[in-house]
C-alpha cells in the first residue's frame, strides 16, 4: 500500500510525499520514513514510539493525534499534517513545549499507587505498588482548547490550561497537605475559573486524563472553603 | 590540603575545557551532567529532538542486572548498584515494583539454582517463592509455572529519566542543542578542535569548537566516526517491541532462563510491553518493525502473562542497539556492553567514542567516561554523581521561552 502525506510546515510551505505503508504502520512511522527517504532535514518531535513520552503530537486532517500511535491505514488520504498549535514552532512539525510546563505545579509528582491487580498483596520490600500518571503531559488538550487558541492559532486569553490544572488536581488528592499551598494558585481568572466548560480536553485526551472534569472538581474545592460554615 | 588545592586548580583548568558531546540519548546525557559537575565546558548535540535515538524506545526495564548474572557478574553487579542510586537521585522516574523470574520448564528449575547463586554473587537480592506466594504478589502470572524468583527490577520512563539528567546539566550551566546535527569532526594535526554542524532550525552551518570531543551517537557511532575520518564498524541490531493496553501485571515478569527473544513483559503506565528479538541491519534511519515479530512476541509474553494473548494491540516499534564490529587499538571494555575508544590510537587525539551499554546504567557509564578523560587530562575531579539529585524533567523545558 502507498499513502499521500501532505505536510503543512509551521512557516506554511506545503510538500507532498508518497510512502510505503502496512497494517500497522503508524504517521510517526511514515514521516520517519520521509526523513530517511525523502527530507533529511525534515523535524519533528519523537521518543517512546508507543504512547508514553507525549512529544508526537501533530494535527493530522485536522484532529489533534499522537503521531505514533496513529495508523496511516485509519486516515483519509492525502493525509494532511500541521504542528500543534498554538506552540511556538521550532521547524516543520516540531513544537517547543515550554508554555505547557510551565504552568505545572512546582515538583507535582508524577507516580501514583497502581490500582492494577487491587487484591495482590506487594513483596515485603516495597510499602506498595506505584505507577506513573497517566498524563503523558502531550499538549493535545491545550492544542485544542479554544480559551487558549481564541480561534486558529491566535492567542487566547491568558489561562493556565487544561494540563497544568488537572496536575493541580493530581497532586492535591494524592497529597491533600499541600491543598492550601496549591489551591491559591490556581483561584484566577487565568486559573480554575478561566475554563469554558467546552470539554474538548477530555474529548482529545489520548490518555483519559478528563482535565475538564478536574477542573471542575477544583472549582467545588474552592467553593467549598469559601463556603460560610 | 593539598589535595585539596590540586582539585581546585584542575576545576579551573577544566573550566576552559571546551568538550563537545555528539548524541542527545542516556548516553549523552549522563557525559553531559557528569562532565558539567566536574567543572568542563560542555555543549551537547543532538541531530532531533533528545532520547529520539534509542534512548526514548527501550521497553523502560529498570534492571536488577538479574538477567545478566549469569552470563556477566560485573555488569549484573554495576545495574544493581545503580538501581539503588537512581532510587536517590532520581526516584521519580521509576516504578519500583520489583520483578518475577518464573520457571516455566524442567529446564528452567534446573537453571534456577545457577541463576540464583549468580544473583547473590553479585549482590543481587533475590528470593524464590512457590507458584501460590508468587500470585499472590501477581495474580497475572502463569498459573502453571513451577516457581517463581523475585528479584529489584522495576520500570522507568525511557524518556524522562535522561531528560532529568538534561535539566540538571543545564541548570549547572551545559548547553544542549538539540535539531542540530554534526556534519563532521575537524582536526588540526592529530587532534580533534572542533565540529561543523547543521542547525535545523536556522538551516546554517556553523562550526563549533571543541578541545574534546566525544561521539556518544549510539547505533549511529560508526556513522559519525566516520565522519571524523575514523573506520568504526558498527552494525546497528534491532529488536521489537510490542505494547498491549492495559496494566495487566505490576511486577517486571521475565523468563527464567538465559536471554532469548520474547521473555519479559515490562508494565509502564496502563500499558503492558514485551520485547524483544534482535536482528542486523545497515543504517538504524531504515528499520521497519517487521509484522511477525509483533505475532511471536505476543504469543511469547502470553507464556508468562497469559491474558496478554487476548489484549487489546496498542503500539509495535523498534530500537537498535550497535553491536561492536571489531574492537578499535584504543578500545577499552568497561563492562560486556559498553566500551569507550580513545582514538588516539586511530591517530585522533581528543577524540573518543562510546558505545553500548544499559539505559539503567546510563549514570556509570557518565561516570566511566569522564573518568577515562579526567585521567588521560591528569586532572584530579571526582565523581559528584552518585549523591546529586537531578531535577525534575519538566526543568529542561521550563528553562526556555
Ligand atoms: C530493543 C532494545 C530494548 C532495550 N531495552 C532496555 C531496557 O529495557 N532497559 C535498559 O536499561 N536498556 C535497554 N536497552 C538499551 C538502551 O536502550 C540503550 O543502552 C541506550 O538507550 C543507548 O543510549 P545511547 O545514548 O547510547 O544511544 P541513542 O539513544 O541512540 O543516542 C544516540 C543519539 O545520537 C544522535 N545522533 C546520531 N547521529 C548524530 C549526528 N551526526 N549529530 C548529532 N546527533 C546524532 C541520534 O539521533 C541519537 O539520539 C534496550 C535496547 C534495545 C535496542
Ligand atoms: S491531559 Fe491528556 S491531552 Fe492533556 S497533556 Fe495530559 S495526556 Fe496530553
Ligand atoms: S513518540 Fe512518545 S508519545 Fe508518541
Amino acid at each position: 500500500m502507498t499513502a499521500m502525506i501532505r505536510i503543512i510546515r509551521g512557516g506554511g510551505e506545503q510538500s507532498e510525499f508518497t510512502v510505503e505503508t502496512g497494517e500497522f504502520t503508524t504517521l510517526l512511522d511514515a514521516l520517519e520514513e520521509i526523513r530517511s527517504e525523502q527530507d533529511g532535514g525534515l523535524l519533528y518531535r519523537h521518543s517512546c514510539h508507543h504512547g508514553s513520552c507525549g512529544t508526537c503530537g501533530v494535527i493530522a486532517n485536522g484532529k489533534r493525534v499522537l503521531s505514533c500511535v496513529t495508523r496511516v491505514s485509519k486516515l483519509e488520504q492525502p493525509v494532511e499534517v500541521r504542528p500543534l498549535t498554538p506552540y511556538p514552532v521550532i521547524g516543520d512539525l516540531a513544537i517547543d513545549p515550554a508554555p505547557l510546563y510551565s504552568e505545572f505545579p512546582d515538583d507535582a509528582s508524577i507516580l501514583r499507587p497502581s490500582e492494577a491487580q487491587p487484591d495482590a498483596t506487594p513483596p515485603a520490600e516495597i510499602p506498595g505498588f506505584t505507577r506513573f500518571e497517566n498524563c503523558i503531559e502531550c499538549g493535545l488538550c491545550e492544542s485544542v482548547c479554544p480559551v487558549l487558541r481564541a480561534g486558529g492559532a491566535a492567542p487566547g486569553r491568558p489561562f493556565k490550561g487544561p494540563a497544568a490544572l488537572a496536575a493541580y488536581g493530581r497532586e492535591i488528592e494524592k497529597h491533600p497537605e499541600r491543598t492550601d499551598e496549591l489551591l491559591p494558585e490556581i483561584d484566577s481568572p487565568d486559573g480554575v475559573w478561566g475554563c469554558d466548560r467546552a470539554l474538548e480536553c477530555s474529548r482529545v485526551c489520548p490518555l483519559e486524563v478528563y482535565p475538564a472534569k478536574q477542573i471542575a472538581v477544583l472549582q467545588q474545592k474552592i467553593r467549598a472553603r469559601k463556603a460560610p460554615v | 590540603m593539598g589535595s585539596d588545592r590540586r582539585r581546585a586548580g584542575d576545576a579551573g583548568r577544566a573550566a576552559d575545557i571546551r568538550v563537545v558531546i555528539i548524541g542527545g540519548g542516556g548516553t549523552g546525557a549522563a557525559i553531559l551532567h557528569d562532565l558539567t559537575l566536574r567543572g568542563f565546558a560542555c555543549t551537547m548535540v543532538e541531530r532531533g529532538e533528545l532520547t529520539s535515538g534509542t534512548t526514548g524506545r527501550h521497553h523502560g526495564q529498570l534492571h536488577s542486572g538479574a538477567r545478566y548474572a549469569v552470563g556477566d557478574e560485573e555488569i549484573a553487579r554495576e545495574c544493581m548498584d545503580e538501581v539503588r542510586i537512581l532510587g536517590r537521585i532520581a526516584p521519580e522516574s521509576i516504578e519500583m515494583n520489583y520483578g518475577l523470574f518464573l520457571a516455566l520448564s524442567e529446564n528452567d528449575v534446573t537453571y534456577g539454582d545457577t541463576f540464583q547463586e549468580a544473583c547473590s554473587a553479585a549482590g543481587i537480592p533475590n528470593r524464590r517463592l512457590s507458584i501460590e506466594e508468587a500470585l499472590r504478589h501477581e495474580p497475572a502470572i502463569n498459573p502453571q509455572a513451577h516457581f517463581a524468583v523475585l528479584v529489584p527490577d522495576g520500570t522507568l520512563d525511557a524518556y524522562r529519566l535522561p531528560l532529568q539528567f538534561f535539566a540538571t546539566a543545564v541548570a549547572n550551566g551545559a548547553d544542549v542543542r538539540s535539531f542540530t546535527e554534526v556534519l563532521s569532526v575537524e582536526s588540526s594535526g592529530v587532534a580533534a578542535t572542533g565540529v561543523t554542524v547543521i542547525d535545523y532550525r536556522t538551516r546554517r552551518k556553523e562550526r563549533v569548537p571543541a578541545d574534546v570531543v566525544i561521539n556518544a551517537a549510539g547505533p549511529w557511532g560508526g556513522q559519525v566516526a566516520g565522519r571524523a575520518g575514523i573506520d568504526l564498524p558498527i552494525t546497528p541490531a534491532p529488536g521489537t517491541m510490542v505494547a498491549v493496553k492495559g496494566r495487566l501485571c505490576n511486577m517486571v515478569v521475565s523468563h527464567l532462563h538465559p536471554p532469548g527473544d520474547g521473555d519479559i513483559v515490562v508494565p509502564q503506565r496502563r500499558l503492558s510491553v514485551v520485547g524483544t528479538t534482535q536482528w542486523e541491519t545497515d543504517d538504524p534511519d531504515r528499520i521497519r518493525t517487521p509484522e511477525g515479530d509483533i505475532r511471536s512476541l505476543i504469543r511469547r509474553g502470553g507464556e508468562l502473562v497469559p491474558t496478554l494473548a487476548d489484549a487489546e494491540f496498542h503500539a509495535a516499534w523498534t530500537a537498535a542497539r550497535p553491536l561492536a564490529g571489531r574492537s578499535s587499538a584504543g578500545g577499552r571494555a568497561l563492562s560486556r556492553d559498553l566500551e569507550v575508544y580513545a582514538h588516539a590510537a586511530d591517530g585522533l587525539d581528543n577524540f573518543y567514542s562510546v558505545i553500548g551499554g544499559k539505559a539503567t546504567v546510563l549514570r556509570a557509564m557518565g561516570q566511566a567516561v569522564s573518568d577515562i578523560l579526567c585521567s588521560d587530562l591528569d586532572l584530579n575531579l571526582p565523581c559528584t554523581t552518585a549523591t546529586t539529585p537531578l531535577l525534575s524533567h519538566r526543568h529542561y523545558f521550563r528553562r526556555a521561552s
